[in-house]
């Protein structure tokens, strides 16, 4: 019964913070919403019986990908700027394209996923997911390697001085 | 145990979320912010779909996932900084140099 006061105090939480981050105007209220939202989709993942991917969640996404937002906007000064008004056939073609786009996407998990959750407990910790990720998955997990290089490489030469050089 | 449809259906909403805010915001940070959303909500389902079958494939894929959208917002912000850089402005409808 506490489990389900906590999924439903927290996926409030999740789409309530989602929706902050749409429809603020400020872009620093928009980031530390998304934080915020982030963390209760962590507790989702601990729900889920994968604490180590909860963890994972807490340290890669709110700790390092939204300090990186964090600190883009502070850096190019974004807080006072203030955004055009977007244009309203855009406004309302949005609203009511995604409206229905999520409505359908309901109506169909509710209608199709009648699934029995299979007895016995789900082991996905630490030791689990580093065994299948160092056997099994050996390769992938060094082509993420070489993807990861390749990004910092690629974000130095953009933001840094060189790519102004390059560019002019 | 809380039954797998109901992360499925908040994952669907988050996503939707994204998908609106995407459509209908010009501030291109906050588009991007979007787009993590539904990174997110994916990743909601990929961890759903794993306990559901106890497969442990589902929470390596999210591995993976993260650490591609990681890679993401570094090149994505780093062109948002140029864009910057050139046209003082992040504003997506700004950038229009490729379009016909």
């Amino acid at each position: 019964m506490i489990e389900l006061a906590v999924f439903f105090f927290f996926a409030a939480v999740a789409v309530i913070f989602a929706l902050v981050v749409i429809l603020h105007r400020n872009p620093v209220v928009g980031a530390l919403s998304l934080v915020a939202s982030f963390f209760a989709l962590a507790v989702m993942y601990v729900l889920l019986e994968a604490p180590f991917l909860a963890a994972l969640q807490v340290i890669v996404y709110a700790g390092a990908i939204m300090v990186l937002f964090l600190f883009v906007i502070m850096l190019l000064n974004l807080q006072h700027v203030g955004e055009p008004v977007t244009r309203p056939i855009q406004q309302f073609l949005g609203y009511a394209g995604s409206a229905f786009f999520g409505l359908a996407l309901i109506y169909y998990i509710v209608k199709y996923t009648v699934l029995q959750l299979p007895p016995g407990p789900f082991l996905s910790d630490a030791r689990a997911v580093g065994v299948a990720l160092f056997e099994a998955y050996i390769f992938p997990f060094e082509m993420v390697s070489i993807l990861l290089l390749a990004a910092i490489v690629g974000a130095l030469l953009l933001s840094g001085r060189g790519g102004q050089a390059v560019a002019r | 145990m809380i039954p797998t449809s109901w992360f499925l259906i908040l994952s669907a909403i988050l996503f939707t979320i994204g998908v609106c805010g995407f459509l209908t915001r010009k501030n291109g940070i906050t588009m991007f912010m979007c787009i993590e959303l539904m990174v997110n909500a994916a990743n909601l389902t990929f961890v759903a779909y794993a306990r559901q079958f106890h497969q442990l494939h589902g929470i390596i894929f999210v591995f993976f996932v993260m650490a591609i959208a990681a890679a993401e917002a570094a090149v994505g912000l780093a062109i948002f900084i140029s864009l910057f850089h050139h046209r003082e402005t992040i504003d997506v409808d700004e950038a229009n140099l490729m379009r016909w």
